[in-house]
């Protein structure tokens, strides 16, 4: 097995995935992708009967039984020698902390074939520390990738090799999320968080501490699905989990310092009811900023109650002009969440990805968030630059190009921008 | 044809889109799909001087009729634009072509937008249903009936049955090649979904039978959905192509087109066509006057053709009424790959009805964007390589109102 690669012009051939942690919402998850694509998939858990929980949820999210037909169940104890040695990609899926990752990472490092490919799904902690456990040929076959969940739906997807990451295993896994997976894949730097999880929670973590000061449902109704997001802000963080959000934040907080620093910092007020055990949407008795399933009935200010209107009749070009226009304290406070969002995305253009269109990528497809080019496109560069500095942000290098210019930043054409924008 | 109609080309929405989701009336797919369409085409909105839009049933889904009069809310240039709503069913789309490609014909108008559209997920597919009961008669077809449509198209399957055999498995063939096709399809609805031909041969909790020989996987989608289209004279034309350094001679054109109605009733269209060898005669001619408007001489001379799949029946009917086989015979076309995206005749390379989806009354207008995006070579990744001329089929109720259109440079 995995004897394809033999030159480095010919792309090595994956036919067989062994994904450790099966049975949780990531693991069976691109689990499924994998064996969508008709790659044989061994699904890992700690027993038998977790795996095959896993299998169950993966035919769940293909909504067929025939997809098992590609899918393999084992537990580590049984399987894991076999399975890996026999696997042209490990794909480690364990929970998200770093010790129990580098458990696993040494067992396969020892177990895998040469040239066999080892990648991590973590949202966001080192790769090169993960990277590290093993000697010199696992550290060039290691790779994070980044899938969202529930990535059979979501299709941006985040590749992040560490330095030392042989090129040609990049060019081998790029070709495979990107042609026979699907996936709207953009190329990251080995940063914390990568680039959506620390754009995205950048602006979540800053709805939270204005939690403090403004009450969850004022901020919920104020930077709604009307700014450009299927799911408003606060319930976005409950439906995700307030123990993921507090490690992603902390994650960035601790070892980033950059212009937005103090917008991770998680608030007080999360850190006190984390700690009593609540943590959002899975805590359904404790809640989170609400309790699920409740709609917060906040009323919604009058520059939200505009955008909105136009944008149920597809004026979203309109509830840009208000966006920008509109007076008052409530604009004030969206366009600084907002216009920060702009900002920090295209900052990140240089540091953790190369493009604009990296961003937008990543902030459009994994995040279901309207990408910052395209909000510069809609409110127009030179009235975005204006509007960035007036709300006293930096205003990052691509947006003052983009202005000079006068050009469009948003360049992927089948795309209907009208999706993000909720009336 | 006397004066040649021109595509200068449109726009799709995603398919894969939930407006109602969205919070969005159907005047933003309206303007979504024109805002598309002019920048797609460079057309000024100044340049249009008539809007013909195709929907099937607004009153129902969105309790809103008028629809012509939405697209003058798009633009200013708009002001006073003469306007009109057709409909036939899962024709409509293509009867608003008809109207518009007429009046360029007649020399009435130089530049006409057409628009189909279909908001259809504001309602459970329950009720969805029974509403889509409204293309057959629904009195005495679809009242009280559960998911009819279905039930009818399977009953087209049980005709081929009784007529010529059937055997299931082409129909699941049919089924995973849109699929497959849709996947390569970045405004598909299904672009996404798990599908091949093992799942569609399965029948469980999965890929349940909805009616008669008919499970989830021969269905089309429930889909939302609007497309522009704008169709112009060779006057026209000719100014557009020469301010965009283009050839006339590259523009698409209409080259022929049909369009016949059978009998309401599904009872009476199988009587009428009893002793013949064509199961829908009627959809058999539209076809043949479309061939003998273009001056083809049989399906050879296509180099493509999106169909009507709304269930993998009506394509399987399709395949022989187009003339790829003996009337009985389509299941040789599917077993010897004719129909594949790289086959002598692909059907559906955007995925059809079923793959790319079936937001009503705008299918007819999709089809017709698609015939233009391959014949002029913009289809992407689902491009049938060197199309020339696309056939187009789309069909209202079960097989009662039949448009084709041949689309050529």
């Amino acid at each position: 097995m995995g004897g394809a690669r033999t030159t480095g012009f010919m792309a090595r051939q994956i036919r067989k995935v062994v994904v450790l942690g099966a049975n949780g919402a990531m693991g069976a998850g691109s689990g499924e992708v994998f064996a969508a694509a008709g790659i044989e998939t061994t699904f890992l858990a700690r027993t038998r009967d977790k795996a095959l929980e896993g299998q169950k949820r993966a035919e769940k999210l293909a909504k067929s039984s025939a997809i098992s037909r590609f899918i393999r169940v084992g537990s580590y104890e049984e399987d894991l020698a076999r399975a890996v040695a026999d696997a042209d990609l490990v794909f480690e899926a364990v929970s998200e902390d770093l010790a129990l990752k580098r458990v696993y990472l040494e067992k396969i490092d020892k177990l895998r074939q040469p040239d066999a490919i080892v990648a991590t799904v973590s949202s966001g902690l080192s790769i090169a520390a993960m990277a590290a456990v093993g000697g010199a040929s696992f550290s060039r076959h290691f790779l994070g990738i980044h899938f969202f969940n529930p990535p059979n739906v979501i299709v941006g997807c985040e590749l992040i090799p560490h330095a030392g990451t042989d090129p040609l295993v990049v060019g081998d896994v790029t070709e495979l999320l990107r042609e026979r997976l699907g996936r709207e894949l953009v190329r990251t730097s080995d940063t914390p968080a990568f680039c959506g999880n620390r754009v995205g929670f950048k602006v979540l973590n800053e709805c939270a501490q204005l939690v403090e000061r403004h009450g969850a449902a004022y901020i919920d109704a104020l930077l709604g699905p009307h700014t450009g997001r299927a799911m408003a802000p606060l319930a976005t963080i409950d439906f995700v989990g307030w123990d993921v959000h507090q490690a992603i934040v902390d994650n960035v907080y601790a070892h980033t310092r950059d212009e937005a620093h103090e917008a991770f910092a998680l608030p007080a007020l999360m850190k006190e009811k984390i700690a009593a055990g609540c943590l959002g949407d899975k805590t359904p008795d404790k809640g989170g900023f609400f309790k699920k399933g409740e709609k917060p009935n906040a009323e919604l200010p009058e520059v939200a109650r505009r955008m909105k209107a136009l944008h149920h009749v597809g004026r979203y070009r309109e509830a840009f002009d208000v966006f920008a226009d509109a007076g008052g304290a409530d604009a004030d406070l969206m366009r600084r969440v907002i216009l920060g969002y702009v900002s920090y995305g295209l900052a990140r253009v240089g540091e953790v990805v190369e493009s604009v269109a990296d961003v937008d990528r990543i902030m459009g497809f994994g995040f279901n968030w309207a990408p910052p080019g395209a909000l510069v496109d809609l409110i127009g560069a030179r009235r975005t630059v204006a509007l960035v500095e007036a709300a006293r942000l930096p205003v990052p290098r691509a947006l003052v190009e983009a202005a000079e210019r006068n050009q469009r930043l948003f360049d992927a054409a089948h795309v209907d921008i009208g999706r993000f924008f909720h009336g | 044809m006397t004066r040649p109609v021109y595509i200068l080309g449109g726009y799709q929405t995603d398919f894969a889109r939930n407006w109602t989701k969205e919070g969005k009336h159907i005047a933003a797919m309206i303007r979504e799909a024109v805002a598309g369409g002019l920048a797609a085409t460079g057309v000024e909105p100044a340049e249009i001087e008539v809007g013909h839009v195709g929907n099937f049933a607004a009153e129902l889904y969105a309790m809103q009729g008028h629809l012509g009069a939405f697209l003058v809310d798009v633009d200013p240039a708009f002001a006073g634009l003469p306007t009109g709503r057709h409909e036939a069913a899962c024709a409509s789309g293509s009867i608003a072509l008809l109207a518009a490609s007429a009046e360029i014909e007649a020399g009435r108008y130089d530049c006409a937008l057409v628009v189909g559209v279909e908001q259809m997920k504001t309602v459970s597919p329950a009720r969805g249903g029974d509403f889509l009961g409204t293309a057959a008669w629904y009195e005495r077809e679809a009242k009280g009936v559960e998911f009819p449509f279905p039930k009818l198209f399977g009953r087209l399957g049980d005709e081929y049955d009784r007529r010529y055999k059937l055997d299931d498995k082409h129909l699941a063939r049919i089924s995973a090649i849109n699929y497959e096709n849709a996947r390569k399809n970045p405004k598909a609805q299904t672009r996404t979904w798990y599908m091949n031909e093992d799942h569609a041969r399965a029948c469980d909790s999965y890929n349940a039978v909805i009616g008669g020989r008919i499970k989830v996987t021969d269905c089309s989608q429930v889909t939302d959905g609007a497309v522009a289209v704008i169709l112009a004279s060779e006057a026209f034309a000719k100014k557009w192509a020469a301010r965009r350094n283009a050839q006339l001679a590259n523009v698409p054109r209409i080259k022929g087109w049909g369009h016949r109605t059978a009998p309401l009733l599904f009872d009476d269209k199988v009587a009428e066509s009893r002793d013949q060898p064509y199961v829908l005669p009627h959809t058999r001619r539209a076809i043949t006057d479309a061939y003998r408007r273009a001056g083809l001489a049989d399906c050879w001379a296509l180099d493509g053709i999106e169909t009507h799949d709304c269930f993998t029946t009506s394509e399987y009917m399709a395949i022989d009424h187009f003339g790829l086989t003996r009337p009985g015979e389509s299941w040789k076309a599917v077993e010897e790959g004719v129909i594949a995206l790289d086959g002598k005749l692909p059907i559906n390379p955007s995925g059809g009805l079923i793959g790319c989806g079936h937001p009503v009354g705008a299918t007819g207008v999709r089809q017709l964007l698609d015939a233009y995006l391959q014949t002029t070579g913009q289809a992407g990744a689902y491009q049938v390589a060197g199309a020339r001329t696309f056939a187009t089929l789309n069909i209202g109720g079960s097989g009662t109102t039949s448009c084709v259109f041949i689309v050529g440079v």
